[in-house]
């Protein structure tokens, strides 16, 4: 479902993505982990093409990513993007936030992309809050109401780049436990996060990167348990122990 | 002597009314054409197309640093050389769009640029355009910082309505000019020209304070 090819990508002088080759088949749970500017945000953001490459392949669903042809707007609307920071849009309530895609994207009416909307609002459980505004939201609400956006589109893949990062730690579960449904609901799913908890419960795979570089592939058991390289095991002991 | 003088001004208020009404014209059809423009140069400003973002750099830079009456002088005496004659009133008009909409993009684009990165991103990721972007995300949200100095600046294009003048055109100042020759009674006219420029724009001064309020408390 997505493939990346010989992926290059460099800010400057410094090489953010060194040659990455990798595939996530349809339905996988791919955690992405590593140390701090290793890439990891970068590779996901470029398979929405946020980031540009530029050297290599991206190919997403049989669209060549890469290619300034393909139609993004379209590409985009299959996948969903959950950022750290939320980026809910301020000016909306959380139903407008969430119907915004579906009424101007897929050009549904609006009452279709309201009960779609209130839909996913009910799956991340926030019916509720429909009519508030984003800055009267925890930020966990806020997290849960940017997931419920980027399901509205009913993507085929949904990206998170460290969703809960940003929160409190009381309210890390609320966010871990929408997206452990999501994935038994078989989405396919990309997740830059260090939540080893989450990891092993349900990714399939996990993948560790270093300086622009995937150094180590494995199911979460074997990474976790028994990591291959040196550079992981630092890696993991230090996020046990912190 | 300053009643005869007075009496003489009631009679040709008709004359007053008339440069009132072309200052009106002036200043409306200027506002929507400079906010038009401004929104469009604003957007190009803050926009990551390098080139388009220089030439737009350029001519702000050049409107900013040359004075209104050279750019209506150039507007109109120097356009003819190659071969576009305008005559004043429409002279004026363009003299005013390209002056006012410098000012206006400078203000969209500090608007637009205050809008984070994660905005645009969020909009670009659901799938929608660039134009879908800045109309759905990104302009109503920056509106909260552009309008208060945005109605600022109108204040300060209707007062600079009055620098065409100096081409001929009929508008309020003019008439003081005219009407001074006739009457030499210059604090009186020009106290009247003051006061009726102050009926259009001090409405707007208002709104523009209420407006920085309003949004200060957002």
């Amino acid at each position: 479902m997505i493939e990346f090819k010989n992926v290059n990508k460099w800010f400057g002088k410094l090489h953010v993505l060194n040659n990455i080759n990798l595939k996530i088949p349809k339905g996988e749970v791919l955690v992405i982990c590593g140390p701090s500017g290793s890439g990891k945000s970068t590779l996901i953001r470029c398979i929405n093409r946020l980031e540009k490459i530029q050297k290599g392949e991206i190919i997403v669903n049989n669209t060549p990513v890469h290619d300034k042809l393909s139609n993004l707007t379209k590409l985009r609307a299959q996948i969903g993007f959950v950022f750290q920071q939320f980026h809910l849009y301020p000016h909306m309530t959380v139903l407008q936030n969430v119907m915004l895609a579906p009424v101007n994207v897929k050009q549904l009416d609006k009452k279709e992309a309201e009960k779609i909307a209130r839909e996913k609002l009910e799956q991340v459980g926030l019916t509720e809050k429909s009519g508030a505004h984003p800055a009267q939201l925890s930020g966990g609400q806020q997290q849960r109401v940017a997931i419920a956006r980027g399901l509205a589109m009913s993507p085929e893949i949904m990206l998170f780049d460290e969703p809960t990062s940003a929160l409190d730690p009381e309210m890390i579960g609320e966010v871990l436990d929408v997206m452990v449904n999501l994935v038994s609901e078989g989405m396919t799913m990309c997740v830059v996060t260090h939540e080893m908890g989450f990891a092993k419960k349900v990714a399939h795979r996990v993948l560790f990167m270093d300086d622009g570089k995937i150094v180590e592939t494995g199911t979460p058991v074997d990474f976790f348990d028994n990591p291959k390289t040196d550079r992981a095991a630092e890696f993991i002991s230090k996020i046990l122990t912190h | 002597m300053m009643g005869f003088y007075f009496s003489r001004l009631v009679e040709i208020y008709p004359f007053f009314l008339k440069g009132l009404w072309m200052t009106s014209k002036i200043a409306f059809i200027s506002l929507v054409t400079c906010t038009l423009l401004g929104f469009i140069l604003g957007i190009f400003r803050s926009s990551n197309n390098i080139i388009l973002k220089r030439i737009v750099g350029v001519y702000v830079a050049f409107v900013r640093g040359t004075p209104f009456v050279v750019q209506i002088f150039i507007v109109f005496f120097i356009l003819p050389e190659w071969g576009i004659q305008l005559d004043a009133f429409p002279a004026a008009l363009l003299a005013m769009a390209i002056m006012g909409s410098a000012f206006i993009c400078e203000i969209v684009a500090g608007g637009i640029d205050s809008i984070s990165r994660g905005q645009w991103e969020a909009a670009a990721s659901s799938g929608l355009t660039l134009i879908q972007q800045l109309r759905l995300v990104i302009v109503p949200q920056a509106m909260k910082v552009i309008l208060p100095p945005l109605v600022g600046q109108y204040v300060l294009l209707i007062k600079d309505t009055s620098v065409v003048s100096v081409i001929g055109v009929m508008e309020l100042t003019r008439v003081g000019w005219v009407t001074v020759v006739r009457i030499p009674e210059g604090l009186m006219v020009f106290s009247l020209v003051g006061a009726l420029y102050f009926s259009i724009s001090y409405p707007l001064i208002l709104l523009s304070n209420y407006l920085e309020r309003k949004m200060a408390v957002q």
